[in-house]
């Protein structure tokens, strides 16, 4: 038969093969938890650093005997893509925790995809924790949701608070502010508050005041009004890759010198350094939720040992976090039921040990709606191509640089 | 026959409801949902699509549309999506009239590519009015009311009568006139003109038909699969490319398309993530995209339509039958000829191109029931002069006047229904529609059902002598039996006055005299003719007065021996060698 | 407005426009000759990336430089694509069906691409580092981007370099022929299919290239397409549907558009510009800026 044919009887074949071959069968008393993060399409490189994390976290408690309270029972990663798309995320929480019993979730990295996939787990009932920044993910009245990091809003106010105690400290009081970035979601919650009081409370004039729609064509027209007006900070959004790469780019060919404050962990990840070198990003700062933190030195030589990855950011080490938190909850809760698990995490509080390794201040205890009480961000700071935690001074890497 | 159709929808859900209550897993209800929603918007685009021909890579602007008012109305309004849902309906609907409005004056890929744009606009919009994410609340007590079902079926279910919805509107289009209107535009935009459907009309309408649907997906989709919206995921390119490979795998024009390419495609793509993609990521990608291009391969008209061919032996070749009788006009009037009123009066008419002048200041009359032939060498204007008389162009200056009224400028499909028919010097078929629809889109100028219109086709093949072939697809025709099934065409239409260019052209002396024999019937039932030809010998036998055009310009006027011997036709278009034939009687 | 600042904006928005016109002819020379709309020609343009990038990791070589060594390969590449894929659904019968069956053809491509990429080169984003991407000549008080200048520069010279072959060689005549009236060419012994592979071949070619010039300034990753697929056919589009320099003017435009839209409206409105702008210009034009027949009813 002709070509096409013999190909497409192939094809058929393979699909039926693959959709009647099983996957391989975790011991009936196996404790799962599911991780729904992108792992393929365009957000792929930060789900498999989430990956990372969680299976870091969940090796180490393996083989540290398991789940004590369950007689030693193992922990087992279940993931599911969820590709790049609502929809798709959404089939993955959907997929994920309806065939197997589930006993906790963490994911979606895209404060969209977190969003549908938490509607989900609340439906099913079964507690989900997540990094995501974004306002919304906790405001929604649910009560199987978890958010540790502290909202985008509370960030807003914090690091600003934390930049203007900087330039007073150094002799350079900022009296006048940019803000530049995209629209994304977890960005527009940062800046909302910021261009709506926090700056004028602090009687900063805002002097550049510059969002776009991602992807960004040219940062000419953005970088010369930062030249024009030369503001004391910036505060910087620009999430997606490949339009950051153009702003930092084009600030260097303009000469503008206005130290950079960046809104999240996107600007801390090593393609930097490949794309632009560690000159271009010395002195810029991030203002994040999680980073290695002192003390943790054994922690990242661990995963930067098993992954080859430069060094540890955000996303793996608050995954490994949330992975140690579930745990925890698990032995406080003595049952794997999702139902128990989320009492115990709404009742939770922990103060030591690797389920607060990637929060400040170290302690988990949630609020009614699910977010981390306390939670306050932390300023991360590039120094010779690689980024270091500096503010708090407390929990700094490294001291903070002043550019001259 | 009919009722065939409509019986395979009840068959269709009543095995989705079996489906639905078969199905045990809640993820397998969320695949389920998905078929029928893909299922049901990839009819929607079809409407617009299939039936009209106009590809449309912008459709996914009603979903959104149906999406984002729907949600917006509870969030803000805390309108229950059920009402919201019609809200929605309404302004897709909007939309769609305000977006066909400019953009149907662009054809074919042009057209598909225009309406690219518009989703797009949308979401650059919403994401600048802040609307990045907007989730669903969700509502815990009397969650039904806003469209919240705890049980999974409820959703199928929902979904289902989206999709049941749909297949009715699609299977009431098909067989109504516009349906068949549709597919004329589709076919041949410019003879559906010439047979009195106003393309613009019908494009519009089924636009508008097609938005609808689709607004009532996206709301649905929404509380359904979603839980929020974002412009991405609403008005993306995703939802338009998973549109088109529903739509396109299964087969256009047809609403069993949509149906099969849902139900084979969606499941494909859901078992990819569930067993491989989950454990390698970006291999079911690959294997999608594998799929995508195999089908295309092996069936690339749409499964439906390759597997229907396989099925069906397509008799094509029918045996030569004999030629059905010519029927003879009813009346003893066939011996009556022209009349004395002036049924058409050409004044003045004049029409340039880019510098050339094709016609200049034509005029001449022609008188019911008179056959009047126009003659000339190639290049003196006649085809024009007949796009003028038929609407296809507005002359620079001069009149037109069709029994007493004005009707220069007025666009083809209204001139037919004044009376005015034609046909072409390259038969314009609908390659698609057999010989009788084919005729029936001229019928459809009368009538409004597809019986009585049916009724007109018969009789007019039937006048002709094409009776026999009324199954048969014009790829099987032979030149003379496609002539004659154009001019069927247009004589379905009743009209007043017919237009035909060059209808001896490529026929044979048996094949000219079946033709001579039925314009000549045509003539005997009442009908005013107008021929364009080169066969002169046989219009010499046909026409009543001769007008010759060279250049632009009418050269002569008059009853055929005179205006053949007058020595300025002779010198522009017969030549002496002619005359001299002329004068020795061979034929 | 001072002058100058104008002056910045329109010399930007050429200069962001040169690339998305090279971008822009590969397409209209595949859609001008095969009536195909390649809906993976921003995957190729991906691939011709990471080739220069391989080409300045393995072997040093400046990305302007390694933009025109893809050519040979992508040329190869896409005269066999043709061959095996699309010359099966294109190239003689029924139009209508032809134009469903290459739109899904295409997309499935366009999807074993991107997939296969993120798999097999991983989704980490990778970049090129020049001297060049972060100075800027001057001219007077405005500021031309290095590395966007060189990529402007070779985008035109290849443009004029295919402008010459579609216009001054037999080849190239022979390929216009087809695109205008295939049975007509046919009848001149002009084999319609292997023009339509040399057509794609060098579509392919020339969107690779454009993606090596991309690559001296932007960063590399395998969703890239995504950010620039629309804008290509807007740009094709705009020029006239199988123009050439259609497609060339056509990328001019939309980068000036994209960047004179700043100047009225909303920075995050920005490609709203474009796409209104892509709209008029078909409701007045129709048959765009250099199209020849009028695409109306």
């Amino acid at each position: 038969m002709p070509a096409p044919y013999r190909a497409l009887s192939l094809f058929l074949a393979l699909v039926l093969l693959a959709a009647v071959s099983p996957a391989p069968l975790p011991a009936a008393d196996d404790v799962k938890i599911a991780l729904v993060a992108p792992l393929s399409g365009r957000w792929a490189r930060q789900g498999q650093l989430k990956k990372m994390g969680a299976d870091m976290a969940i090796e180490e408690i393996n083989g540290q005997g398991g789940i004590k309270a369950l007689g030693g029972a193992k922990l087992v990663l279940r993931e599911a893509d969820a590709g790049d798309s609502v929809e798709k995320a959404v089939s993955a929480a959907q997929r994920v925790l309806t065939r197997d019993k589930i006993s906790a979730g963490i994911g979606s990295w895209l404060s969209s995809f977190t969003l549908g996939v938490t509607e989900v787990a609340e439906r099913l009932q079964v507690p989900w924790l997540s990094l995501s920044y974004a306002d919304s993910i906790t405001e929604r009245g649910f009560k199987y949701t978890f958010q540790t990091s502290p909202v985008s809003s509370v960030q807003a106010e914090q690091a600003l608070d934390l930049v203007v105690d900087l330039g007073k400290k150094h002799g350079r009081p900022i009296k006048r502010a940019a803000i530049v970035g995209d629209n994304t979601a977890a960005t527009v919650f940062f800046f909302k508050p910021l261009r709506e009081k926090l700056l004028a409370a602090k009687g900063i004039e805002l002097v550049v005041d510059e969002v776009w729609t991602p992807p960004l064509a040219d940062a000419t027209a953005i970088v010369q009004k930062l030249r024009a007006t030369q503001p004391d900070i910036m505060f910087y959004g620009g999430t997606n890759f490949p339009d950051s790469i153009q702003v930092l780019q084009k600030i260097k060919e303009f000469g503008v010198k206005t130290p950079i404050q960046g809104v999240g962990a996107w600007l801390v990840t090593p393609e930097y350094v490949k794309a632009v070198g560690k000159e271009l990003l010395d002195n810029i700062q991030s203002v994040v939720a999680a980073h290695p933190m002192k003390g943790q030195d054994e922690l990242v030589k661990k995963f930067v040992q098993r992954t080859g990855e430069p060094f540890m950011t955000q996303d793996p080490l608050c995954t490994y976090a949330h992975v140690w938190l579930i745990k925890e909850a698990i032995e406080q809760a003595k049952s794997a039921d999702p139902k128990a698990i989320r009492d115990a995490l709404a009742k939770i509080d922990v103060s030591a040990g690797p389920a607060t390794s990637a929060f400040y201040p170290p302690r988990v205890k949630f609020d009614e709606r699910g977010r981390r009480i306390g939670a306050a961000p932390l300023i991360v700071q590039w120094q010779g191509g690689e980024p270091f935690t500096v503010v708090p001074a407390a929990v700094a890497t490294r001291a903070i640089a002043f550019h001259k | 026959m009919r009722s065939r159709g409509w019986l395979a929808i009840a068959g269709v859900v009543v095995l989705g409801v079996a489906l639905s209550l078969l199905l045990q897993e809640r993820y397998h209800h969320r695949v389920l949902t998905l078929v029928f929603l893909w299922a049901a918007m990839g009819l929607s685009w079809n409407i617009i699509s299939g039936y009209a021909g106009q590809i449309s890579f912008g459709h996914q602007v009603f979903f959104g549309i149906g999406a984002y008012v729907t949600v917006l109305l509870v969030v803000k309004a805390g309108l229950t999506p059920w009402i919201g849902m019609a809200v929605a309906m309404a302004a897709a609907v909007l939309a769609a009239v305000l977006i066909g409005l400019p953009t149907f004056r662009l054809a074919g890929i042009y057209f598909g590519l225009a309406t690219l744009a518009y989703p797009l606009i949308f979401r650059i919009v919403m994401d600048w009015l802040g609307y990045q994410e907007v989730a669903v609340p969700m509502v815990r007590d009397r969650p039904g009311w806003f469209m919240q079902f705890t049980d999974p079926r409820s959703f199928d279910l929902l979904a289902l009568a989206v999709l049941a919805a749909t297949l009715v509107l699609s299977r009431a289009i098909e067989t109504s006139r516009l349906g068949y209107r549709l597919r004329a535009v589709k076919e041949n935009e410019q003879a559906a003109e010439a047979m009195g459907v106003d393309a613009f009309r019908s494009k519009m309408a089924a636009h508008m038909l097609s938005a609808a649907p689709a607004a009532v997906v996206g709301a649905v989709y929404v509380h359904a699969i979603l839980f929020i919206v974002t412009p991405e995921a609403v008005f993306g390119l995703l939802v338009i490319s998973q549109t088109l490979v529903v739509s396109l795998v299964g087969g256009t024009g047809t609403l069993w398309g949509p149906l099969i390419g849902a139900a084979v495609m969606v499941p494909v793509s859901e078992v990819l993530d569930s067993t491989v993609g989950d454990r390698l990521p970006g291999i079911q990608g690959v294997v999608y995209g594998a799929a995508l291009m195999l089908i295309t391969l092996y069936a690339p008209e749409g499964l439906y339509w390759r597997v229907r061919q396989a099925w069906q032996a397509r008799a094509a070749r029918g045996a030569l039958l004999s030629r059905g009788e010519i029927a003879a006009p009813a009346e003893a009037a066939a011996a009556a000829g022209p009349g004395a009123t002036v049924l058409l009066d050409v004044r003045g008419v004049s029409k340039s191109f880019l510098g050339l002048q094709a016609l200049a200041d034509v005029s001449f009359e022609v008188r019911e029931r008179e056959i009047l032939g126009v003659i000339g060498p190639n290049g003196a204007g006649k085809t024009t002069l007949f796009n003028v008389l038929n609407g296809f162009l507005i002359p620079d200056a001069g009149d037109v006047r069709l029994g007493g009224e004005i009707v220069t400028g007025l666009r083809p499909s209204a001139l037919c229904r004044r009376g005015v028919g034609r046909t072409f010097q390259v038969v314009r078929t609908f390659p698609r529609l057999t010989v009788l629809e084919n005729v029936m889109v001229g019928a459809f100028v009368r009538t409004g059902g597809v019986e009585p219109a049916r009724g007109i086709a018969r009789a007019a093949l039937v006048q002709v002598g094409l009776a026999d072939r009324a199954g048969a697809l014009p790829a099987g025709l032979t030149t003379l039996d496609l002539r004659l099934m154009e001019l069927a065409r247009c004589l379905a239409t009743s009209p007043r006055l017919v237009l035909l260019d060059e209808p001896l052209a490529g026929l044979s002396g048996d094949g000219v005299a079946v033709m001579i024999a039925v314009i000549r019937g045509v003539r005997a039932r009442g009908a005013t003719v107008v021929i364009i030809e080169h066969t002169l010998q046989a219009l010499l036998r046909l026409a009543d007065r001769l007008v010759v055009l060279d250049q632009g310009r009418r050269l002569a006027d008059g009853a055929p021996e005179a205006v053949t011997r007058e020595p300025a036709v002779i010198e522009a278009y017969l030549g002496q060698r002619w005359l001299a034939r002329m004068g020795s009687p061979a034929c | 407005m001072p002058w100058a600042e104008l002056v910045q904006y329109v010399a930007t928005g050429l200069l962001v426009g040169g690339v998305y016109a090279l971008m822009s002819i590969g397409l209209a020379l595949i859609f001008g000759v095969m009536r195909v709309v390649n809906f993976a020609q921003g995957d190729f343009m991906m691939l011709g990336m990471y080739l220069t990038y391989f080409y300045a990791v393995a072997g040093a070589i400046d990305p302007l430089l390694g933009a025109v060594l893809t050519i040979p390969p992508f040329f190869v590449l896409g005269w066999l694509v043709h061959r095996g894929l699309l010359a099966r659904v294109t190239g003689g019968g029924d139009p209508q069906r032809q134009m469903d069956a290459q739109l899904i053809l295409t997309l499935g491509l366009s999807l074993v691409i991107t997939n296969a990429a993120t798999m097999i080169l991983t989704p980490t984003p990778r970049g090129i580092r020049t001297a060049y991407a972060t100075r800027a000549f001057a001219l007077g008080p405005v500021l031309l981007n290095q590395a966007r200048s060189y990529a402007f520069a070779m985008a035109l010279v290849l443009a004029v370099a295919v402008y010459v072959f579609l216009t001054r060689t037999d080849a190239g005549k022979a390929l216009r022929a087809a695109a205008d009236d295939p049975e007509a060419a046919a009848y001149q012994a002009i084999d319609v299919r292997a023009m339509h592979g040399l057509a794609f071949g060098t579509g392919i070619a020339l969107v690779a290239a454009a993606g090596g010039l991309l690559a001296a300034y932007y960063p590399i990753e395998p969703n890239v397409a995504g950010n620039f697929i629309v804008l290509m056919f807007v740009a094709v589009v705009l020029g006239g549907l199988g123009s050439i320099p259609g497609a060339f003017v056509g990328g001019l435009v939309i980068g000036l558009v994209q960047s004179l839209t700043l100047l009225v409206l909303p920075f995050q409105l920005q490609n709203t510009g474009v796409f209104i702008a892509f709209l008029l210009v078909l409701y007045l034009r129709p048959q765009g800026l250099f199209g020849r027949r009028a695409r109306t009813v």
